[in-house]
């Protein structure tokens, strides 16, 4: 029988314990998975894998600090998550032009100019929802998490996140709106 | 409710707890508009191998600078160790997409120079990113060992500050990037 894969558990511990070149594993398995969630919250894709890669030094820096070593990747989420918060805060202008740049870049290999026209116009009026409200659509309607799945990721009750996602909603309506 | 408000069955529909056909008639044209909103998510994978190097290799800079005494000869005898132990595998090397980063807010142009282009200091130009003067360039790699400098305003030879280095044995210093 195959041994299945390593258990994050497993990995985290032996970091802790000297071996810091198995952190790679947990880098290897996580990095592009989280990097879309990254990527549509920045709306860029190199300011997305910038952040992937410090939240991933951060975590290593405070890897004692992982109180549970089996939910590593929640625990990563967090950090990532505050990366992704701290970074819209800073650079708000630029994000608008870059997240359109990078989705007409996806639509040379992925469908028509139609669907690449929604897509785009979709991107911006993501950009214009409050990080927490973008937050809770990127996380169901991206990650295709359900709302059970981001309240205990967040922390959070499943009728604040819906009321968010239905301000979201609205707002990506008028904004869609707006575009045509 | 404004205009631009969805219809709380509508914001149902979106969130997946009810279909097109539960809605009444006089709101299928706003479920319709609602579903072409979700269809246009844009779902695709976003691929970034070179964090995982990255991230590696700025931990293996930062405990060099700790505690490099002993560091180099752990490391010299682990290469030996895994030279003698691993016999050469004579396998086709894989493609490693790479994206290579230079903060050089006053540089007017800046290039890649290394292993991968003859150390042709014209041929891979990187491209100014914003107004932050953070320079990029995306390649595609084998697999292996590269050395490389970054080349500032065509005279000024500049290792990756993100990357360990090597004496190039005329005075520079070559980053070094194993992928």
């Amino acid at each position: 029988m195959r041994p299945g894969p390593e258990a994050d558990g497993e990995i985290v511990r032996a970091v802790l314990a000297g071996d810091r070149e198995r952190y790679a594993r947990l880098v290897e398995r996580y990095r592009d998975r989280y990097a879309r969630y990254a990527a549509r919250m920045l709306g860029s894709a190199d300011a997305a894998e910038d952040a992937v890669q410090d939240a991933f030094v951060r975590a290593f820096d405070q890897l004692s600090q992982c109180k549970d070593p089996d939910k590593f990747v929640s625990w990563f989420f967090l950090i990532l998550r505050n990366r992704c918060f701290a970074e819209r805060r800073r650079n708000r202008t630029e994000s608008s032009l870059e997240a359109a740049e990078s989705v007409a870049a996806a639509d040379r290999t992925d469908g028509g100019a139609e669907a690449g026209e929604r897509r785009r116009a979709l991107q911006l009026a993501l950009m214009e929802l409050t990080p927490d409200q973008r937050e809770v659509f990127v996380l169901k309607h991206v990650e295709g998490l359900s709302y059970g799945e981001i309240a205990e990721r967040l922390s959070t009750s499943v009728p604040s996140l819906k009321m968010r996602m239905h301000r979201a909603y609205d707002t990506l309506r008028e904004q869609l709106r707006e575009h045509k | 409710m404004s205009e631009h408000e969805f219809h709380p069955l509508v914001k149902q529909l979106l969130d997946g707890d009810i279909t097109l056909a539960d809605l009444p008639a006089d709101l299928r044209a706003e479920g319709e508009e609602a579903l072409r909103l979700l269809a246009a998510v844009d779902r695709s994978v976003v691929s970034v191998p070179a964090v995982t190097w990255r991230v590696m290799a700025g931990l293996e800079q930062r405990r060099r600078r700790v505690r490099p005494w002993l560091l180099a000869p752990a490391l010299a005898l682990a290469a030996a160790l895994l030279l003698w132990i691993m016999p050469a595998k004579p396998a086709a090397p894989a493609l490693v997409t790479v994206r290579f980063v230079l903060a050089a807010p006053d540089a007017h142009e800046v290039s890649l120079a290394g292993t991968f282009n003859r150390w042709d200091s014209h041929a891979t130009p990187l491209v100014r990113s914003g107004p932050t003067g953070v320079w990029t360039a995306t390649l595609t790699l084998p697999a292996g060992q590269h050395q490389y400098a970054f080349v500032v305003d065509g005279v000024r030879w500049v290792p990756d500050p993100g990357a360990p280095a090597v004496d190039d044995g005329f005075g520079r210093r070559n980053s070094v990037l194993t992928l």
